[in-house]
């Protein structure tokens, strides 16, 4: 029965002492290898990196065959006393068997008295024989009490023995786990040592591995580096070669490049000159065709007059020859009239255009001065008002005042303006004319030629009818202008005067009407016409010098020279008449631009310099000063002006601050005040 | 069922509503959640829980009436396990929740050591193990409802593996002397590979009786029907249970046609020859690996039945019999049968009272059997050693 409460953690005495000895063993095994790892010497350490692992599974199986140890010890133990309770058992059954058998013997010699008292007869014999019983019954009741004793002695014994076994195994257990928890700690540190080891030698490894390759890395970088900078080195010097050579380079470019240069500018200009040479020659070619057509002209109108006269002679005395000259002459006559058609077209168009443009102008600036001068005049207006408090009057200024209408006048009287302005002109002209043929000098063009011969026929047609004013021309008149203007022009024509003497009076007269008015370029049919102008023109010509001598004065004495109560026109007068009517008779039959070309001419004339001074002069220099002075003042006045400005807002403000305050100490009084009524 | 249905849309449609509400609420009171921080330092936005999580909250505290997993995400499903009660009824957690958070939290809220590798890493099978043990080893014949136990049994009958009781109380009544039936229980329990049992009443003080230590013959009947019955039980152990020859008899007699029984262990029991001579009949019938009968009674004779039985076994990898009295008689038969054996690697003498003659026997069979392990010949005393022993490779022999 004791066998159930066996325990397997027994353990015998000596078995303890032995493993305790094997863990001090241990110990003083582990210990100088701790002070070892102190000194830390490497060749140790390596031994002992050998050696830590052996260690380790060491104790380990120490750890296992501790328990196997103590299984064994008490299975030992176990059976020990299994032996021990066997022979107690053993001794015990040959004890109770003895006693057995003593008491069945005992038992029989009972039983066999028993018999023996049955044979007694006698009382005393049986009293005898039953103390006998007596006593051996009490003898072997004895003996039973004795067996008995002594069974439970060794019972008592057996639970004493179990209660000690039962104290001795736990002591026993306490005393191996004590043993177990050493052998861990033991364990444990034997860990712990290994791990700081293999850290420390991690570390130093590391730490070797470390300083190793930083010394590596350093050596590696060091020479990096130094042939970084040699390479570096190496390339400033390049680069300062390269530039010392592109420097050069640049140097010696430039030099060609300016010496390319001024060949080529040389030649340029050498181009350039011989460019205008060739031009120069070009426009001297293209003058000396322009003289040589003039030239032509000139000599074909020349000839075409030697022609008619050649005609002439030639009706008398037919001849074959020259007209086949004539004949290709007057080809190229018509040709070079032609070409010169073409040409006062061109410049007619160019006088146009000319003419139309300066009008333009001449009404922009025109305008804009005028805008100017108003301008002016309304300042000046407002100083003299404003500041000087004088009553301003407007200058007395017949052109300003009148500026206004000028221009519609203009518009409108165009014309007749023109005609004037025209008219003074020829007049000029016509002076300067006379005085060239005063002077003797002999016309050089023909052109200057048929200006006087027109100045001529003009003089004689000046002694016309008076009833030309009417506009009806009798013929006779007309011959009679007609032989006053041939009279007075005929000058001129001194062609052929012993042809003309050969021919009658009527004829001649009529030949040389014909060739005057060939060469003026008047048809037939503007005789009439040109009579009825010269007469006309007498007229004219009294009213508009005396209007000439008004603006300017110039010819004064012409106009008293012109005698206004002469019937026909002043011989002296034919000239410019003529002029002034082939003028307007070119006029008319040339569309305007003639005309155009004289009233540009008279622009630029004296009454327009005026006008224009008049406009630029609209304030005077004393009004400039006064001006100047007024600027000055008020100058000053604007700076006080704006200080006062500035004032004003300071003011301003000090003001709202004045009424903020105000408000606030009425705010502040009102709610005492309303305390002060409650109270 | 549709107005029901519709009726819980109307509720879920009332209540979006209602959150809406709240939420504008929320939104034109954002004041009153500034005026909230301010009176109340503790309280900031983040203690709003989203909406999910309340869901997910609502789920678990209804988890009973409507228990909703396998439909959830991996996330919302580690939330509901995380949170739902481990008290919740077994026919429901046993077959829906699978193993992890859940049945570990019931573990650590029952008992305060949880060595899950002892389980195979399953906290569900530990769960219910304990479970089952505890309320078999609480169980009192006559007084407890086996019914309790079998309605357990059918939810958790896949999950158990093991079984390992270490006390099975008695009924009050003085006049039976029976324990807990296990063959109510063994026959459902289909995956249960594994049965330790110890007849005994722990702590039972003053109250001591020595049919606390003991089986019936009537629990050895009941029990050896019931391991016939579990046809998936690989490992038997029935230790400190006073079995007698008789008792061994019996069990083994239910046990002969085992299909799936690896490994027995009478250890510590008061089998003698007889039950020897039974277990030698099971060792020649079944395909028992490992056989542990020490410290038993087992003597000479049982130890040459043993030994017969031996030199036939083809299957027998470890024999344990340590602590008997096989003495010599025995230790030379047991050694004539190695001759004869070739599967067995580890063989335990220890304290058998063997002496000279089985280990001369022994050497012999060293020398010629290279199957043989180790051999334990510890707390007998042998006398001289023979070389041939010691010469053996990978050979670990313990002497004492």
């Amino acid at each position: 029965m004791e066998e159930v409460d066996m325990d397997p953690e027994k353990a015998s005495e000596p078995e303890n002492v032995e493993v305790k000895s094997r863990v001090f063993t241990l110990e003083d095994d582990k210990d100088p290898g701790v002070e070892l790892s102190g000194e830390m010497s490497e060749k140790r350490l390596q031994e002992r990196e050998k050696i830590s692992p052996r260690r380790i599974t060491n104790l380990q199986r120490h750890l296992t065959t501790l328990v196997t140890n103590i299984q064994t010890a008490a299975d030992a133990r176990e059976s020990m006393r299994r032996k021990e309770l066997e022979e107690a058992r053993k001794m015990r059954l040959e004890l109770l068997e003895n006693d057995m058998k003593s008491s069945q013997e005992k038992f029989e010699e009972i039983t066999r008295g028993w018999s023996l008292t049955k044979e007694k007869v006698s009382a005393q014999e049986l009293q005898e024989a039953l103390n006998n019983q007596q006593l051996l019954l009490t003898s072997l009741l004895e003996d039973k009490k004795k067996v008995i004793d002594e069974l439970q002695q060794e019972l008592k014994l057996g639970d004493d023995h179990f209660v000690k076994d039962l104290k001795k195994q736990a002591e026993e257990r306490d005393l191996m786990l004590e043993r177990m928890e050493d052998q861990i700690k033991t364990l444990t540190k034997a860990y712990r040592e290994e791990l700081a080891q293999t850290q420390s030698v991690n570390q130093r490894e590391t730490k070797d591995l470390l300083t190793n390759d930083t010394s590596d890395w350093e050596q590696r970088m060091k020479k990096l580096w130094d042939t970084e900078q040699a390479r570096l080195a190496q390339r400033r010097k390049t680069v300062e070669e390269y530039e010392a050579k592109i420097h050069s380079l640049i140097f010696e470019t430039m030099d060609k490049q300016t010496a390319t240069k001024i060949e080529q500018n040389a030649k340029l200009q050498v181009l350039e000159r011989e460019h205008q040479k060739t031009l120069a020659s070009i426009i001297v070619v293209r003058l000396n065709q322009i003289k040589e057509k003039h030239e032509l002209e000139v000599l074909t109108s020349s000839r075409v007059d030697s022609l008619q006269t050649e005609k002439k002679n030639a009706v008398a005395k037919p001849n074959n020859q020259p007209r086949k000259t004539s004949q290709s002459l007057s080809k190229d006559y018509k040709q070079s009239v032609q070409q010169y058609e073409r040409l006062q077209k061109k410049l007619k168009q160019i006088v146009v255009a000319d003419a139309r443009t300066f009008e333009e102008m001449w009404a922009t600036v025109e305008a804009e001065v005028r805008q100017l001068a108003e301008r002016a005049l309304e300042i000046d207006s407002l100083i003299c008002r404003q500041h000087f408090g004088v009553a301003w009057e407007r200058p007395p200024m017949p052109l300003a005042a009148s500026s206004s209408s000028f221009h519609t006048e203009r518009q409108t009287h165009r014309p007749a303006r023109r005609a004037v302005s025209q008219l003074y002109h020829t007049e000029q002209s016509l002076q300067r004319s006379s005085q060239r043929t005063t002077m003797g000098v002999d016309a050089e063009t023909e052109s200057a030629d048929v200006d006087h011969a027109s100045m001529g026929g003009t003089a004689t047609q000046s002694e016309g009818d008076a009833e030309l004013e009417d506009g009806t021309l009798t013929l006779e008149t007309v011959t009679k202008v007609m032989e006053l203007l041939w009279e007075e022009v005929g000058f001129l024509m001194e062609d052929d005067p012993t042809l003309l003497a050969s021919l009658e009076k009527e004829e001649q007269t009529a030949i040389k009407l014909g060739s005057l008015l060939f060469s003026f370029g008047i048809e037939e049919e503007d005789l009439p016409k040109l009579a009825h102008f010269l007469l006309k023109y007498r007229q004219q010509q009294s009213e508009q010098t005396e209007r000439v001598c008004d603006e300017t004065g110039e010819s004064s004495d012409q106009a008293a020279a012109f005698d206004p109560t002469s019937d026909l026109i002043h011989p002296n007068h034919v000239l410019p008449a003529l002029k002034s009517f082939l003028n307007q008779y070119m006029k008319s039959r040339q569309n305007s631009c003639q005309s155009s070309v004289v009233h540009t001419e008279g622009r630029g004339s004296s009454e327009d310099k005026a006008y224009w001074e008049s406009l630029g002069n609209v304030i005077p220099d004393s009004k400039v000063q006064l001006w100047e002075e007024a600027e000055k003042t008020l100058t000053q006045y604007i700076v006080i002006l704006t200080d006062i400005c500035a004032l004003d807002t300071e003011t301003d403000s000090l003001r709202q601050q004045n009424a903020e305050l105000r408000m606030l100490l009425q705010q502040s009084l009102n709610p005492q005040v309303c305390h002060v009524t409650h109270q | 069922m549709d107005n029901l249905e519709v009726g819980t849309e109307g509720s879920a449609l009332q209540d979006s509503a209602a959150i809406k509400l709240d939420k504008d609420k929320l939104k034109a009171s954002g004041k009153c959640g500034e005026m909230r921080s301010i009176s109340d330092p503790c309280w900031t936005q983040e203690l709003m829980p989203p909406l999910s999580n309340l869901c997910l909250q609502s789920i678990v505290s209804n988890f009973e009436e409507n228990p909703i997993v396998e439909q959830l995400r991996p996330g919302e499903k580690d939330f509901i396990l995380k949170h739902l009660f481990t008290d919740l009824p077994l026919h429901m957690t046993a077959n829906l929740i699978s193993d992890g958070v859940y049945w570990r939290r019931c573990c650590e809220r029952q008992w305060d050591l949880c060595d899950v590798s002892d389980y195979g890493h399953s906290w569900k099978r530990m769960f219910f193990e304990r479970r089952l043990e505890s309320m078999i080893e609480l169980f009192i014949p006559d007084a407890s409802d086996p019914e309790v136990i079998l309605d357990m049994v059918q939810h958790c009958r896949d999950y158990i593996k093991r079984l390992s009781i270490s006390q099975l109380l008695l009924s009050d009544n003085e006049s039976s002397a029976d324990h807990f039936d296990f063959g109510i229980l063994l026959d459902k329990l289909t995956s249960l590979e594994e049965l330790h049992l110890i007849y005994r009443v722990k702590k039972c003080g003053m109250n001591f009786e020595w049919k606390m230590l003991e089986m019936s013959d009537r629990d050895c009947e009941s029990l050896a029907k019931a391991i016939e019955s579990c046809k998936t039980l690989k490992r038997l152990r029935l230790q400190l249970s006073n079995i007698d020859d008789n008792q061994c008899h019996l069990l083994v007699k239910y046990l002969l046609d085992h299909p799936s029984l690896r490994e027995l262990d009478f250890s510590h029991n008061l089998i003698s020859d007889g039950g020897a001579k039974a277990i030698a009949e099971l060792l020649t019938r079944s395909k028992l690996e490992i056989l542990n009968l020490f410290d038993n009674d087992i003597r000479d004779k049982g130890a040459k039945a043993i030994a017969q039985a031996l030199s036939e076994n083809s299957t027998l990898l470890s024999l344990n019999l340590r602590l008997n009295r096989v003495k010599d008689e025995g230790g030379q038969a047991i050694s004539e049968a190695l001759l004869k054996n070739n599967t067995l690697h580890h063989l335990h003498l220890g304290a058998n009272k063997v002496t000279g003659p089985t280990a001369v026997a022994l050497s012999e069979v060293l020398a010629q059997n290279n199957i043989l392990r180790s051999i334990n010949l510890s707390c007998n005393n042998l006398g001289e050693l023979n070389e041939a022993v010691v010469k053996h490779p990978s050979f670990r022999l313990s002497l004492c």
